[in-house]
């Protein structure tokens, strides 16, 4: 026995509401989208864009998600209500298959294509070099070539218990960490003692500094101003303390300022650890176990926290 | 049924029975029943539920105002590590344990665990390590205070000299809680292996089943190494060796290496359970079956051979060459596919539902609403340029606590209040329920949703004072974290008045299909006794109209006349 | 004390779980899980020898090799006289069975005899330098396996005494044969890694 079961009719309604509701939330994406660029410090150096854009599109992409997954809870949330003594089942669906398999390629498609993407960002940033593991007690510097793209450095950025000191080529020592505009610098990371680490939130970047090893870092800041250094490793008792600004200044401020600082005598620099254990000492050693801090960095220049910084 | 005498079997017993006098020795004593042992785990997690939130209480407070002038900056090092390592080993493993011991044998109609005594043994080592760690605050300096991670050479400092010091109790009660967890994993996987009821093929199990079955293969892989690398950590420490020493010659990385090797597959372990709750759950309150069970059930291995290969994202600005980081970023991506498998059969199991919004329900809703937003943020972190800006900053902190908390946390509330009555023998009371439910949510939103723009915007984490730019995030944060805490007193009361006077539960208030709801409330020692169903559908069959077992009506009348 | 209508139609045999005999399966899962603990010690050990920047302690130029070659052959030999023990226990040969046991444990004693010689011969300690630090921890963290194995194949000789002891099968002496293999097969990736690549 044939029978012709009539072919149901589209559900224009759905269609509609559906397409809308896709619609709205690409709008809505890229909108998010927009406004995460507001959402990070001023971008000071040449990576910054491009993290800024990478965060962009994974904000627009995530949105469009959450939204459309959120949005679906809230319509079955609004619609599929059971009533109060309304203890019927739903829907008796165990599954669709198609629609599973296509739930699981698209995801994987799509995690591999930003996968990709983020893979290409990442070797454009361009910034991270050699590492060399070091007998402690021998010179370090020897074993890392400076990076031949650079135009400025090697400056050695010292991190200890609870300061930072920069060591120029010409030998002038600072706390705070000058550098030129729109010049490519090259940086080796020394600590010496526990992990820290080298970040910079206006630059978008972060190395660790390992103990025993010596990392080359190169970057390239596009704006001038003053921008906060953090110790981003947890690095002991004053590790919130541990945090300098780099001053980004015109090639010709800078000069000047690497030739005044030359001239200057050494001095203790920035240790903001200290004032703080000093405090603690004087109230009986009061607290749980820390080490003392590393006695402080003799730079030319001290540099000064009084400035307000930038970002 | 009230039981007015006391029947010598019903005092000999060593399930707990409701009124019965008694019932509370048994949960202090040796018992080898996994449904005593499960409610062991269960509570005395929970008790370390309420220090771990003491201590992030302090914590938050410090956070309130940009200066460190709350505490000693070395007593809040030593109390946030402690928080992380009591919520994650005092709170998180042992509950979800706890869990372990009442679902599985039930779920599967097996009578016990495998080996019920290695089962109690396991517990009772929980409240040995936790002495041990808890002792650690009166150790000479103090506690760890070097982040639950404790990477060296920081951790090896050991400033006072002293061999017993908190580095070292930490040490210890990090190793006996890995032992006490493959204790119980090897009981688990054996239980699950060899004691399915008649009729229960893998393909018949319930998802919890395989959620449990694959994150404690994770723990039998994964914490293994951890073991060996927290081994090597204390001869480090304390025996003179070099291991992680750069002055011995030894890699503060390497340490890394066998420490994220299991900490990131133990948070798998942490989510996988909670991921078979919501998949328990959703079907019953929508009363639609679980859509794409088949997917499901195998996501759940997916997610965790992935989750072996993905642990040095946690590592991508540490000690890391580019080509490492590449490998790890495209393995962390791919895990996002299992994952989002089941989220989408979860919201493809609501769609045409007919929901109840109890509290289980409204803790699974929201613990799903939090987990896709979670999920977004893992993402961005698995992407190398963004996590190399937003690594070790508030936005890891609010990632994690997302998925911790505002997803894990909020999944165990729901399996708690689900299961309560079958464990208990006792309703709660609902309209307690969703009064932690909105505190809990709109607490879990405020403490931990403005963390990202903190993160963003470059404050780390792990500070005591940070700079006056963060503020507002931070006083925001802490506002949600002191209502997380209040959120806390309406459980507590629903917990204790509900198991000491509420209602008496049925043997299936929810009107659930499944092994464990085929018995009495509470189930009777060796549940089903000399008389396992035989299994002959799948789970779930909400709506379809078959029975999950042969002669389904016998074992309904059975557990409600027992 | 159920009130069920004893004419009630039954689809079903009543099912029945086995209450035991999960014990091999349980110790297969720990072993495998054991195992990985050894392998993760083996990767940091090839890490750190090709990372360091200084491996060997100074004075020292590298292991002998004869002597742990002869512990080596006593040791794995071991295993082939357990599964010999085992064969005369399945034929119920009770004291043939103590006999080779016994065997068998003397020959894991002199290999724990011969560790402690050659410890007690080297030149450097556990804190000379990352080497020093993995070459004791290794090998100590196997010796004590080879102990355990021992000790409790000495238990399994005591319990062989026990009358009807072998009555639900032999699955304890099963088990402990079981970990002095993994015992074994450890030894050797330990031996190749430690003493052949050098």
């Amino acid at each position: 026995m044939t029978t012709t079961t009539p072919k149901k009719s589209p559900n224009i309604g759905a269609i509609v509401i559906i397409t809308i509701a896709i619609g709205l939330n690409l709008v809505i994406a890229k909108m998010m989208a927009n406004w995460s660029y507001s959402w990070f410090p001023p971008q000071a150096s040449s990576a910054a864009p491009y993290v800024d854009d990478l965060f962009a599109l994974e904000t627009g992409i995530g949105s469009f998600i959450f939204f459309g997954c959120t949005g679906f809870m809230g319509w079955v949330l609004l619609f599929n209500r059971a009533g109060k003594y309304d203890e019927s089942d739903g829907a008796p669906i165990e599954g669709n298959t198609k629609l599973e398999i296509t739930w699981t390629i698209i995801p994987l498609v799509t995690v591999f294509l930003i996968a990709t993407y983020s893979m290409n960002v990442n070797m454009k940033l361009q910034t991270l070099g050699p590492k060399h593991k070091y007998a402690i007690g021998t010179d370090p510097t020897v074993l890392i070539a400076k990076d031949p793209k650079a135009d400025v450095g090697p400056i050695d950025v010292i991190a200890r218990q609870w300061s930072w000191e920069f060591v120029y080529p010409n030998g002038v020592r600072s706390s705070e960490l000058h550098l030129p505009v729109d010049q490519r610098v090259n940086f080796r990371l020394i600590s010496e003692d526990v992990l820290h680490s080298f970040f910079v939130p206006a630059f978008r970047l972060k190395q660790d500094i390992i103990p025993g090893s010596i990392i080359s870092y190169s970057l390239t800041p596009t704006k001038e101003g003053r921008f906060r250094l953090r110790d981003a490793m947890f690095s002991g008792a004053y590790f919130s303390q541990n945090q300098t600004n780099v001053v980004v200044e015109s090639e010709a401020t800078y000069t000047n300022w690497l030739k005044t600082a030359a001239d200057q005598p050494l001095q203790p620099g920035l240790d903001p650890g200290r004032a703080l254990y000093d405090r603690r000492l004087a109230r009986g050693d009061k607290g749980w176990a820390t080490v003392p801090p590393a006695p402080p960095p003799q730079v030319n220049d001290p540099g000064d926290p009084s400035i307000p910084h930038d970002a | 049924m009230t039981i007015t005498n006391y029947d010598p079997r019903i005092l000999k017993a060593p399930h707990p029975v409701p009124g019965a006098p008694d019932n509370w020795k048994r949960f202090f004593s040796f018992n080898t029943d996994a449904k005593v042992i499960g409610i062991q785990y269960i509570v005395t997690s929970l008790f370390f539920l309420l220090v771990g939130g003491l201590l992030a209480m302090i914590v938050r407070g410090e956070l309130l105002t940009p200066p460190a002038d709350l505490v000693d900056p070395t007593v809040y090092n030593g109390l946030y590590t402690m928080h992380g390592t009591v919520m994650l080993f005092l709170f998180l493993f042992p509950i979800l344990n706890g869990f372990n011991n009442l679902l599985i044998p039930t779920m599967i109609g097996a009578p016990d665990m495998a080996f019920p005594k290695l089962n109690a043994a396991a517990f009772w080592l929980v409240p040995v390590f936790a002495t041990v760690l808890m002792g650690s605050f009166f150790a000479p300096g103090g506690p760890a205070s070097s982040g639950w991670w404790s990477y060296p050479p920081m951790s090896l400092q050991n400033p006072l000299g002293h061999f017993i010091n908190g580095q070292f109790l930490w040490i210890l009660a990090v190793a006996l809680s890995g032992i006490s967890s493959i204790m119980g994993a090897v009981n688990f996987v054996t239980t699950i292996i060899r004691m399915r009821a008649p009729g229960m093929g893998f393909f018949k199990m319930p998802i919890f089943i395989w959620t449990a079955w694959a994150a404690q293969t994770i723990q039998l892989i994964g914490l293994p190494p951890l073991t060996g690398g927290a081994v090597m950590l204390l001869f480090d420490l304390s025996f003179g060796t070099s291991f992680f020493r750069p002055e011995g010659g030894g890699d503060p990385v390497l340490f890394q290496h066998f420490f994220w090797f299991y900490s990131h597959p133990a948070v798998y372990v942490l989510v996988l359970p909670v991921f078979g709750i919501f998949s328990e759950l959703f079907p019953v309150y929508a009363r639609k079956p679980l859509f794409g069970y088949k997917f499901v059930a195998i996501a759940s291995f997916g997610i965790t051979f992935l989750s072996m290969i993905v642990w040095a994202h946690h590592m991508f600005y540490t000690g890391t060459p580019n080509w490492m980081r590449h490998i790890f970023m495209f393995t962390t991506m791919l895990i996002a596919v299992p994952t989002g498998v089941k989220v989408f059969a979860w919201l493809g199991t609501l769609w045409r539902g007919n929901l109840r919004l109890n509290t289980p329900m409204l803790f699974c809703l929201g613990g799903l609403f939090n987990f896709i937003f979670a999920g977004i943020t893992g993402v961005m972190l698995a992407t190398v340029p963004i996590d190399i800006h937003v690594g070790n900053t508030a936005f890891v902190v609010a990632h994690f606590h997302y998925v911790i908390f505002n997803t894990i946390g909020l999944g165990v509330f729901a399996g708690i209040y689900h299961w309560f009555p079958k464990f208990t023998g006792r309703m709660y009371y609902e309209g307690l329920g969703k009064v932690h439910f909105v505190l809990t949510f709109i607490g879990a939103t405020l403490n931990w949703l403005p963390l990202h723009w903190a993160g963003l915007l470059g404050m780390p984490r792990r500070v005591a004072s940070y700079d006056p730019e963060f503020a507002i995030w931070n006083v925001l944060g802490s506002i949600g974290a002191f209502m997380l805490g209040v959120a806390s007193i309406p459980f507590i009361l629903n917990m204790v008045s509900s198991w000491a006077r509420g209602p008496q539960a049925p043997p299936n208030p929810w009107r659930a299909i499944g092994l464990e709801w085929l018995l009495p409330s509470p189930p009777p020692a060796e549940n089903f006794q000399d008389d396992i169903p035989t299994v002959i559908n799948e789970p779930y069959g909400y709506g379809l109209g078959r029975p999950l077992v042969e002669d389904e009506e016998f074992y309904v009348r059975r557990s409600q006349e027992a | 004390m159920t009130g069920i209508n004893p004419d009630v139609q039954l689809n079903h045999t009543p099912g029945h779980v086995k209450h035991d005999g999960h014990n091999m399966t349980g110790f297969v899962i720990f072993l495998c899980s054991e195992s990985v603990i050894f392998l993760a010690f083996f990767a940091g050990y090839a890490v750190l020898k090709l990372t360091a920047p200084q491996w060997l302690p100074d004075g020292v130029d590298g292991l002998e090799v004869r002597m742990p070659l002869i512990n080596s052959v006593v040791l794995v030999s071991s295993s082939f006289v357990a599964y010999g023990a085992e064969l005369y226990l399945h034929a119920r040969k009770l004291w043939r069975f103590r006999a080779v046991w016994l065997l068998t444990m003397a020959m894991g004693s002199y290999f724990i005899y011969g560790q402690y010689v050659e410890w007690s011969e080297l030149s450097f300690s556990l804190s000379s330098g990352v080497f020093g630090g993995l070459f004791y921890l290794l090998t100590g963290f196997h010796g004590l396996h080879v102990i355990t194995g021992v000790l409790l194949m000495g238990l399994m000789l005591v319990r062989s005494f026990k009358p009807g002891n072998y009555d639900n099968g032999e699955m304890g002496v099963a088990s402990v044969s079981l970990f002095w293999h993994f015992v074994d097969v450890i030894w050797i990736l330990l031996f190749l890694l430690i003493y052949v690549w050098q």
